[in-house]
């Protein structure tokens, strides 16, 4: 009985981690290829076709308020997405591999003002910090981008410190150390390697918190500047026609969903596999 | 068991039905409110939610009626004295403030006193500017002696900032702006903050049998899905709208009416005059000719009626120049070619990004603009921002904005041809009509100026005048007699009845 569970729950998982893959994979190939995927342009409007419905009229998941395609619109969205939450993810982990790994290999003063400052980034509610960011760099893509990747250093910085206090004290690194490895080269070999697991996982679930918040900003018309695509800003337009194109919403609050959830799945499962000591 | 059950719940549930059903109820006005009012006190602000709420807590000397046509509230009469430098004002007898204070000229005096002063800090303080001196010969006669004639006086004097406070509590330092207390069809009961304002019906107001209703609801919901579902589900008694996204959903609901008006907004596309290449008439021309000016209403605005001028269509000043600039793209890339702008020039269009229309509006704007092959670059702002950076820095190239109507056109005109608007349009002869109608006292001879004044401006397009939209009251079917007063937007709940 119980091995037919755990087998039920090993192909749940199975699939799950499938479908997550395949839809990640389909967003990449969404933000490469989108002039051949969307049939329309993303920005064209269309005041005769305002508010079709899936569908209609060859537009498959209707159009908006202004007649635009929403598939279109969602396609060409996707290059915005993953940009903002590559580069973001990118700033976010430099910055926090420099400031971990000074903290922890230094120590000392180094590390004690570091972390202070960290956890002063931490004790701010992420969204609220981002917007702080964003109204002090300005409106944008660029400016966003820049925000998100700040706010998470501390996040990485953390883990960094962590994994680099652990590896220096073990007992490998203690003896390459006696050998008379220098030290940089033992930062490379032994400690940088071995988080690697964590920080890959890290990183996915940073890039689905990215994901997240670049869209709220952009609900709050800080990110993306209209008529560009985004799914933020597709979710703060469809507001006001819940109830006349609810399709306004729905979809591209479904794909925001599925690559949140993709992200999260691939983050959970990544860090899973890639990490021995949990087992 | 079962039938035991069933006519036990039955014998629970007939009393209930039958009382439903035999009292009339009488419960107070529910409306949406679309915000937060800054403070209750008429005199420290120039925001419109304000008014919308303390119209029926205060009285003004005079006030518009359901035409715009200033008539007796406080005043009974009045008279023009000494060629207009001189009104006086013939007080209503009988009435009393809500603490239970008869109205005196005292307490006229001391409030024109308290907005001329420079501590109270009205926004709208400068319009009063004309009265030199005010005199109170007796309780009920008031005389304000002017320093020139002021035709826009009497309008600003009908409006809500000029509501009648009472002398003693002036005196005292009351916070009118937490605890108003006026001479209005209602009394303030309770403010919670962002939440609701309650008033009550004033029992002893000026105007026999009036108000009908127990007392007035202000709900406030800034969200417009949220206030249409209000109604829908008999939550909210009237809601007022300016969009017409809803409109088929709410006239599906049998219990529900939808009234259309004008506004009294001139929905406009700004351009700064003063950056090239805008400074150039021609490119200012070509803009007007790109856009089309019905569909922009239809589509951001929920509908309404072109203009070609900067007043209003309802307005009794409003002159037609619409044939001035139709929908020509054609002409637009001739005139763009001709003032040597090109596709590789961007303009900057800043949008007040709180504001869903407009930046719909915007939206619609740069596509037509780049039809014509104009392009433009948007960048969302929030209203603080727009009226700092945009309003008055003028720090932009176009923008999207509704400017709203008062009762005088001086209040829409005033400053217009000066380098002070945010538009930086400088047009000297314009400017010296606008002034100079201000001390004109006869209707037809003010009109023929402003009618030269908004000639100019037609042709001359400071803005694209794209037109004034409508607005949408839903109200409950039983309820009747709900008015908004022309150009103040202000709500009137003193003959509102529920059938």
């Amino acid at each position: 009985m119980r091995i037919r569970i755990r087998r039920k729950r090993q192909k749940i998982q199975k699939f799950f981690l499938f479908t997550s893959t395949v839809y990640l994979c389909f967003l990449l190939f969404a933000a490469v290829g989108s002039s051949y995927l969307a049939p329309h342009s993303p920005t064209t409007q269309n005041l005769n076709q305002r508010l079709l419905p899936p569908f209609t009229e060859g537009k498959i998941l209707g159009t908006d308020d202004l007649g635009r395609d929403i598939w279109s619109r969602i396609v060409y969205g996707t290059r915005s997405l993953l940009l903002i939450g590559t580069v973001s993810v990118g700033i976010a982990l430099a910055g926090g591999l420099v400031m971990g790994i000074l903290a922890g290999a230094i120590g000392g003063i180094v590390d004690s003002f570091i972390m202070l400052l960290m956890d002063g980034i931490l004790s701010f509610p992420t969204v609220l910090l981002a917007i702080t960011v964003v109204s002090v760099l300005g409106y944008g893509l660029v400016q966003v981008t820049v925000a998100l990747g700040i706010v998470f250093i501390p996040v990485f910085a953390r883990l960094v410190r962590a994994e680099t206090i652990s590896r220096l004290t073990e007992g490998y690194v203690e003896s390459s150390r006696a050998l008379g490895t220098p030290f940089p080269k033992i930062l490379l070999r032994h400690v940088l390697p071995n988080m690697m697991p964590d920080l890959i996982a890290q990183s996915t679930v940073t890039f689905a918190l990215v994901v997240v918040i670049e869209a709220s900003l952009s609900f709050l018309g800080l990110g993306t500047q209209p008529p560009e695509p985004s799914w933020g800003l597709m979710l703060k337009e469809s507001r006001n026609f819940l109830y006349q194109a609810p399709w306004m919403a729905i979809f591209p609050g479904l794909a925001l969903a599925a690559t949140v959830f993709s992200f999260n799945y691939l983050g959970d499962y990544l860090s899973e596999q890639l990490n021995p000591q949990r087992w | 068991m079962k039938i035991i059950i069933t006519i036990g719940l039955l014998f629970v549930f007939i009393p209930t039905l039958s009382f439903s059903r035999g009292a009339k109820e009488e419960k107070p006005i529910r409306i949406a409110l679309s915000g937060n009012p800054d403070t209750l006190d008429p005199q420290k602000t120039a925001g419109t939610l304000t008014f919308q709420v303390t119209k029926s807590i205060y009285d003004t000397l005079i006030e518009p009626d359901e035409k715009g046509v200033l008539v007796p509230a406080l005043a009974e009469r009045w008279d023009f004295q000494d060629e207009g430098k001189k009104i006086l004002f013939h007080l209503r007898k009988g009435v009393t403030f809500h603490d239970g204070t008869p109205l005196t000229s005292k307490d006229v005096a001391s409030t024109l006193k308290r907005i001329q002063d420079k501590n109270t800090g009205s926004p709208h303080g400068a319009e009063f500017s004309p009265i030199e001196r005010i005199e109170t010969p007796d309780p009920s006669t008031v005389i304000l002696h002017l320093s020139s004639p002021s035709a826009p006086l009497m309008a600003t004097l009908a409006s809500g900032w000029s509501a009648i406070l009472p002398a003693h509590l002036i005196e005292a330092g009351h916070d009118f702006g937490s605890r108003p207390v006026g001479t209005g069809p209602f009394k303030f009961k309770s403010w919670v903050r962002d939440n609701q304002i309650l008033l009550e019906k004033n029992p002893s107001y000026w105007m026999r049998g009036k108000p009908k209703v127990p007392g007035v609801e202000f709900r406030i919901i800034t969200e417009r899905s949220i206030q249409v579902q209000g109604l829908l589900s008999g939550q909210l008694d009237v809601i007022d709208m300016y969009d017409a996204i809803d409109l088929p959903l709410l006239q599906k609901n049998p219990n529900v009416k939808v009234e259309k008006v004008l506004t009294s907004l001139v929905m406009v596309l700004a351009m700064n005059t003063a950056r090239p290449p805008l400074s150039d008439l021609r490119v200012r021309q070509a803009i007007n000719f790109a856009i089309q000016k019905q569909e922009v209403l239809d589509v951001a605005y929920g509908g309404g009626v072109p203009v070609g001028t900067f007043m209003d269509a309802s307005d009794p000043y409003y002159v037609d120049f619409t044939s001035l600039y139709p929908y020509n793209p054609e002409k637009a890339k001739t005139l763009l070619q001709e003032a040597g702008v090109y596709a590789d020039r961007t303009l900057e269009m800043v949008l007040p990004q709180n504001f869903e229309p407009h930046v719909r509006a915007g939206q619609i704007y740069q596509e037509m603009l780049q039809k014509v092959g104009l392009s433009v670059k948007i960048r969302l702002v929030d209203w603080s921002t727009w009226i700092s950076d945009v309003y008055r820095k003028a720090n932009y190239d176009l923008t999207v904005i509704g400017h709203t109507g008062k009762l005088d056109p001086d209040s829409r005109l005033a400053n217009y041809g000066t380098d002070k608007t945010y538009v930086r349009w400088v047009h000297p002869e314009a400017a010296s009509l606008i002034t100079k109608a201000k001390s004109i006292m006869n209707p037809a001879e003010r009109k023929a100026l402003y009618s030269r004044v908004l000639e100019i401006m037609a042709k001359e397009v400071p803005f694209v005048y794209v037109g004034t939209s409508y607005r949408y009251l839903g109200t409950r079917k039983t309820l009747e007699g709900f008015r908004i007063q022309p150009k103040l937007d202000a709500y009137d709940f003193r003959y509102v009845e529920v059938r």
